[in-house]
């Protein structure tokens, strides 16, 4: 069991790698020195603290929606509306905050704002989960269409109700600064929403490995027939799960609004969903992987923002997605290699046995 | 002595985990039946694979007609002749039997009605009543077998294997299967046949090759032997027969479990279940016989609770429980070990320990405080590994690794604590070799003396005879009867099987 | 009104092609859900081509090989490799949105006014289109309209009435008993992901090359996920995918022709835009019988 651990981690870290080395090489497309880019941008992140805690911050919203797609993975569903369910609680996260903002105290709206973004993104996945256990509706279909309906629907609020003041822009207005999600580290824009994050993904790792509840949204996604004849309704598990999965998507829309942005804009952080499920995939479905791959993809993030200003070279800020797609490309790749070999030296080790024994 | 059609020689095959076969060599000789016999596990259906090129040999050689041929693939083996039949049919089930027939046997533009009566006359030729533009998958699965028989007459086989072919069939369908078999080969043409029943071996074969774990351990002709010495041969040791110790004691008045007019039907297809009435008393073992496919599946499923029936009553301990779900079910003390415990028994790729809380999650047992109590479980769990000698490693071990016995063994254990008033078993020897099945047996028969209801569901006769107290025979459905183990013969059971209705023996089907 | 119709049916030609390519790809038990990725590449490439040759053949030609790329991609990771088909979909549409942001740079920079090329030519058909109504909305479209109105007998012919169609539906629904008859599984199913790469392209390029005349890298916006929501919806059949592209086809038309009429008004425009995708969620909730081939999504895996 170590071993196989050992093997996952070894495969993994080496598949980022040969994707970072495919994707600095496409940095020579624009006559760039990859080694020379590469080596600037990552001392000018390791150099300044600010730069530094971008890292975090770009984490924190890539942690939730990871863990809304691995969520649902673990039942066997596939959540592709992470985005849409963000953009749900980042409307409930908006409008609270406008409308409370100097009503409560900070510690309270927060906890207001957490609830009501959990319970706007579990609204839609509760939907799609039920769509899925009464329908028995294709979940990766309908939450994939569902990002662009919330997405429509943002739009039309951000033209019309939660237009800011100025009317000129399609956004609203910023939020009052009672409503900001706390600093934590000076100097940086890294938030509280950054711990919420830590606390989620342990917080889910619990409930999958410690509780009955994610003993059975597992059982189910490992095998639901068994799991029917066991007594457990997969029905029920499939809205539950797509309720949570959902509930920590939105969570991102108060890290976002509350804790970045402070405000609401159309189209920001339009890739979170998809990035979400290529850290999951990185992470293996493990909550606490999650945490750490995505770090690795908010460094990346960073790395390609920095990348883009360095004075001299003109390089895009496309490029995030490009070494984003490579990298899990590789990885996916690499689940590939890493069955491969194990069976290759099984079968060795089994000859082996079979002549000595002869 | 001739050139034999087949042979193989020294063959070795390896799994990732397992050694499938070790150094197999026997000939066949040109219209000779070849019997190969050996306990589930034994090596070969992976022999007979790698003479059709769906495996390949790690080692080894394969001569047909005398001259080394290399089979890669099962168009290579089709190329020589070679055709197999596989326990599970490789048909399309949504296609017709000429689409299947024909697929990979034609180019172009299809003139579907052609081959219809170029496959209709084949049918004919051979005798088989098989429907030509029937969706396969709805065709009984003893005509679907001779669909694939066609495929491989319709391409000109002259060595017929066939993986465990009466598995599927009633007694008087395997004894026109082993008459066609006989007639194949007096036409020159040779068959092996794969089995585990030894009176198949006795009634067709010429000659027996018997395998155990991956090796040829016998090879004689059918004259020079008997059903005793081959049973010595697969097993490697000579069997303790299963005593059936108080055999006859009068079941309690109150039955425990009581299916009343049950029917189970969905719309524009025959009845799964066709006003089935039945009951299952304390200390009892209550066996269903019946060709597999014929509503025994079902009767399990509207008992777990799985399936709801469309009519009748189900009456468990004096209660209705027809509208209770499968989980209220399994706490009133129902236990149930499926026919696929792949599918439905274990998940495979959790652990043990896991598997068997599978129906117990709900319980306070296994929590403290809302959390899992991981030792709790795992003392359950080491104290059942224990007790019923199962070769695992500990509670923490996946269930994919252990063997298809100790599986087996693992899913009784926990229904026999589930199931405290009644145990359902839906083929539980099924895929075991022979000493698993000894366990499983014995374990039941210790249920039985502790006063609970067992129904007992097997397409093994032997099985049905050596264990239960009453016996039920179904058929499409229906329950053709309740008898007293003692009052049936093998023919007359054979015959309720086939659906052939009391006093009507011999003549037309019930209506 | 005409002219709604008209568009309808331009609008669909994309989700035509690309529909037809996923009814054969999922026939085999392939869900290529690189579909949107591969739209992208094929609207990119047809850009590309087009404007550094000045014609719109090599446009098409290279769309066409951009598709084939991107599923060869997809279908090596998925056939060969036996990946789960919808992680590795999701990573390809991510890497092909930035493949075609970045190379866009590097090959043209920054441009200060948009890059235009030229758009294929509308080619009235010489005695068909003088037919009223329907002359006008089908018989004066582009050449890629009428490719499609060709494919669509074609396809429903080789599926169903030949041998190549028999193997493509035996694949999905029972690889064992296509294995058994001689057939390479795998080579079937990866060669049908690269013809439904090499459709997609062309239908992504209709984008650019056939409708916009320019590119973003927002252009395909979904719509090639529409495509693989009409392949489920028409059953897994072109005759039920025809259908189904035209009431996309028509939604689009109308979001786009509404959009011009209704402006900044308060009118919730929006649900327009949103309506081919609300459709598809009503419709995969309410579609109740399906011909879903059985194996589809899974893996072929043989052992030995």
């Amino acid at each position: 069991m170590k071993r196989k651990m050992g093997d996952v981690l070894l495969f993994n870290i080496g598949a980022v790698i040969v994707g970072l080395v495919i994707s600095a090489c496409m940095l020579l497309f624009m006559k760039i020195n990859p080694l020379q880019v590469s080596a600037l941008a990552v001392g000018k992140i390791l150099s300044d603290g600010y730069t530094l805690g971008e890292v975090l911050v770009k984490a924190t919203p890539l942690i939730f929606t990871a863990l809304a797609f691995a969520f649902t993975f673990k039942a066997n569903l596939f959540n592709i509306g992470a985005q849409g369910q963000f953009y749900a609680g980042s409307i409930a996260a908006v409008t609270l905050s406008l409308l409370l903002g100097d009503v409560l105290p900070n510690p309270m709206l927060i906890l207001v704002v957490l609830a009501a973004t959990f319970a706007a993104g579990g609204l839609v996945g509760a939907l799609i989960g039920w769509a899925k256990a009464r329908f028995s509706a294709n979940e990766f279909l309908i939450s994939m269409m569902s990002t662009y309906v919330v997405s429509a629907l943002m739009q039309y609020l951000l033209r019309t109700i939660l237009r800011e003041s100025k009317g000129e822009y399609l956004q609203t207005d910023p939020i009052s600064a009672n409503a900001y999600l706390a600093t934590i580290i000076p100097g940086t824009r890294v938030h509280v929403g950054f711990l919420i994050a830590i606390a989620a993904a342990v917080g889910v790792w619990v409930l999958l490995y410690k509780t009955p509840m994610g003993f059975r949204i597992r059982a189910v996604g490992c095998n639901a027939n068994a799991a029917e004849i066991a007594g457990i309704c997969s029905k029920k598990v499939f809205v539950i799960a797509f309720l949570i999965s959902g509930g920590l998507a939105g969570i991102a829309g108060l890290t976002e609004i509350n804790g970045v942005q402070h405000m609401l804009l159309q189209d920001f952080n339009s890739s979170i969903g998809s990035l979400g499920i290529g850290i999951a995939i990185l992470a293996n479905g493990n909550p606490i992987g999650v945490i750490f791959a995505a770090l690795l993809f908010g460094f990346l993030n960073v790395m390609g923002i920095t990348m883009g200003r360095l004075p001299g070279f003109n390089i895009p800020s496309s490029i995030i997605d490009l070494i984003e797609g490579i990298v899990m490309i590789c990885v996916i790749a690499s689940y590939f290699l890493r069955n491969y070999v194990e069976l290759r030296r099984e079968k060795k080790l089994l000859k082996k046995e079979s002549e000595q024994s002869c | 002595m001739s050139t034999p059609v087949v042979e193989l020689r020294n063959i070795s095959k390896y799994f990732a985990k397992v050694i499938a076969n070790k150094n197999v060599s026997f000939s066949v000789q040109k219209g000779e039946v070849v019997a190969l016999l050996g306990e589930n596990g034994a090596g070969k259906s992976t022999i007979m694979k790698i003479l059709y090129g769906l495996y390949n040999a790690d080692e080894g050689q394969i001569l047909i007609r005398g001259e080394e041929r290399s089979v890669r693939s099962p168009k290579d083996a089709v190329t020589l002749g070679i055709a197999m039949i596989q326990q599970h049919f490789s048909l399309v089930p949504t296609h017709t039997a000429t689409e299947n027939i024909i697929l990979g046997n034609v180019k172009g533009k299809i003139a579907l009605k052609q081959y219809d009566e170029k496959i209709r006359t084949l049918a004919e030729t051979y005798g088989f009543d098989v429907p030509v533009d029937v969706k396969v998958g709805e065709l009984a699965v003893g005509v679907q077998q001779k669909v694939e028989i066609l495929k491989a007459l319709y391409l000109n086989a002259e060595i017929l294997i066939m993986d465990e072919p009466t598995a599927v069939l009633t007694p008087q369908e395997s004894d026109s299967l082993m008459k066609f078999i006989r007639n194949f080969a007096a036409q020159g043409h040779s068959v092996i046949f794969i089995t585990h029943k030894l009176k198949e071996v006795m009634a067709a074969a010429d000659r027996i090759v018997v395998m155990r774990d991956g090796a040829v351990v016998g090879n004689v002709l059918k004259s020079e032997t008997n059903e005793h010495e081959l049973a010595k041969l697969m097993i490697g040791r000579a069997l303790d027969a299963v005593t059936r110790a108080d055999a006859g004691v009068v079941p309690e008045a109150q039955p425990l479990l009581e299916l009343s007019h049950v029917s189970l039907t969905r719309k524009g297809e025959p009845a799964l279940l066709d006003d089935v009435s039945f009951s299952v008393h304390a200390g009892e073992i209550f066996g269903i016989a019946g060709v597999s496919g014929n509503g025994q599946d079902a009767v399990c499923e509207v008992i777990c609770g799985s399936q709801k029936i469309t009519d009748g009553t189900i009456t468990f301990c004096g209660e209705n429980i027809r509208d209770k779900s499968v989980r209220e079910r399994i706490d009133a003390g129902i236990g149930y070990v499926p026919v696929d415990r792949y599918r439905d028994g274990l998940i495979m790729d959790m652990t043990l320990a896991e598997n068997m809380m599978l129906k117990t999650s709900f319980d306070k047992r296994w929590t403290n405080r809302g959390f899992l109590s991981r030792k709790r479980l795992s003392q359950y769990t080491g104290d059942i590994i224990r007790n019923y000698r199962v070769k695992a490693t500990g509670p923490d071990e996946p269930a994919k690794s252990l063997s298809g016995g100790n599986q087996q063994k693992m899913v009784l254990a926990r229904e026999i604590d589930v199931g405290t008033k009644v145990i359902l078993l839906n083929q539980p020897a099924r895929g075991l070799d022979m000493g698993a099945v000894e366990r499983i047996h014995a374990s039941v028969l210790e249920e039985r003396k502790k006063g609970k209801g067992v129904l007992l569901i097997s397409t093994e006769l032997s099985e049905i005879f050596e264990m239960a107290d009453r016996i039920a025979v179904m058929y499409k459905g229906k329950i053709m009867g309740i008898y007293q183990n003692g009052t049936l013969s093998t023919e007359k059971i054979g015959l309720l099987m086939a659906g052939y209705t009391e006093g009507t023996e011999g003549t037309e089907h019930e209506a | 009104m005409l002219n709604i119709l008209y568009r309808a049916i331009m609008m669909s030609t994309p989700l035509m092609l690309g529909a037809l390519g996923e009814v054969y790809a999922e026939r085999t038990g392939m869900m290529v859900t690189a579909i949107e990725g591969i739209f992208l590449m094929g609207a990119w490439g047809g850009f590309v081509g087009t404007y550094l040759t000045g014609s719109t053949a090599c446009g098409l030609l290279l769309a066409m090989l951009c598709g084939l790329l991107t599923a060869a991609l997809y279908g090596v990771i998925t056939v060969y490799m036996r990946q789960q088909q919808i992680v590795t979909g999701t990573a390809i549409n991510i890497l092909a949105g930035g493949f075609c942001a970045y190379f866009q740079r590097v090959l043209f920079g920054i441009p200060t006014s948009p890059l235009k090329i030229s758009v294929l030519p509308r080619i009235a058909i010489p005695v068909l289109s003088k037919i009223p109504v329907i002359g006008e909305v089908l018989f004066r479209q582009n050449i890629m309209t009428y490719f499609a109105f060709l494919l669509i007998p074609i396809s429903y012919f080789v599926l169903f009435k030949t041998s190549l169609g028999l193997t493509l539906r035996s694949t999905g629904e029972n690889p064992e008993a296509v294995d058994v008859a001689g057939i390479n599984v795998n080579r079937v199913r990866f060669l049908t992901v690269l013809m439904a790469g090499v459709i997609g392209g062309l239908a992504g390029s209709f984008y650019t090359v056939g409708y916009l005349g320019m590119f973003t890298t927002g252009i395909i916006g979904g719509r090639g996920w529409i495509a693989f929501a009409i392949c489920f919806l028409g059953n897994w059949n072109p005759k039920g995918a025809v259908i189904g592209t035209l009431v996309f086809g028509l939604a689009d038309a109308l979001s786009i022709f509404i959009q011009s009429v209704s402006g900044g008004s308060a009118f919730p425009n929006e649900l327009i835009i949103a309506l081919p995708y609300i459709l598809t969620i009503v419709l995969t909730v309410c579609r109740k019988s399906f011909n879903v081939p059985a194996k589809l999504g899974v893996p072929y895996c043989k052992e030995g």
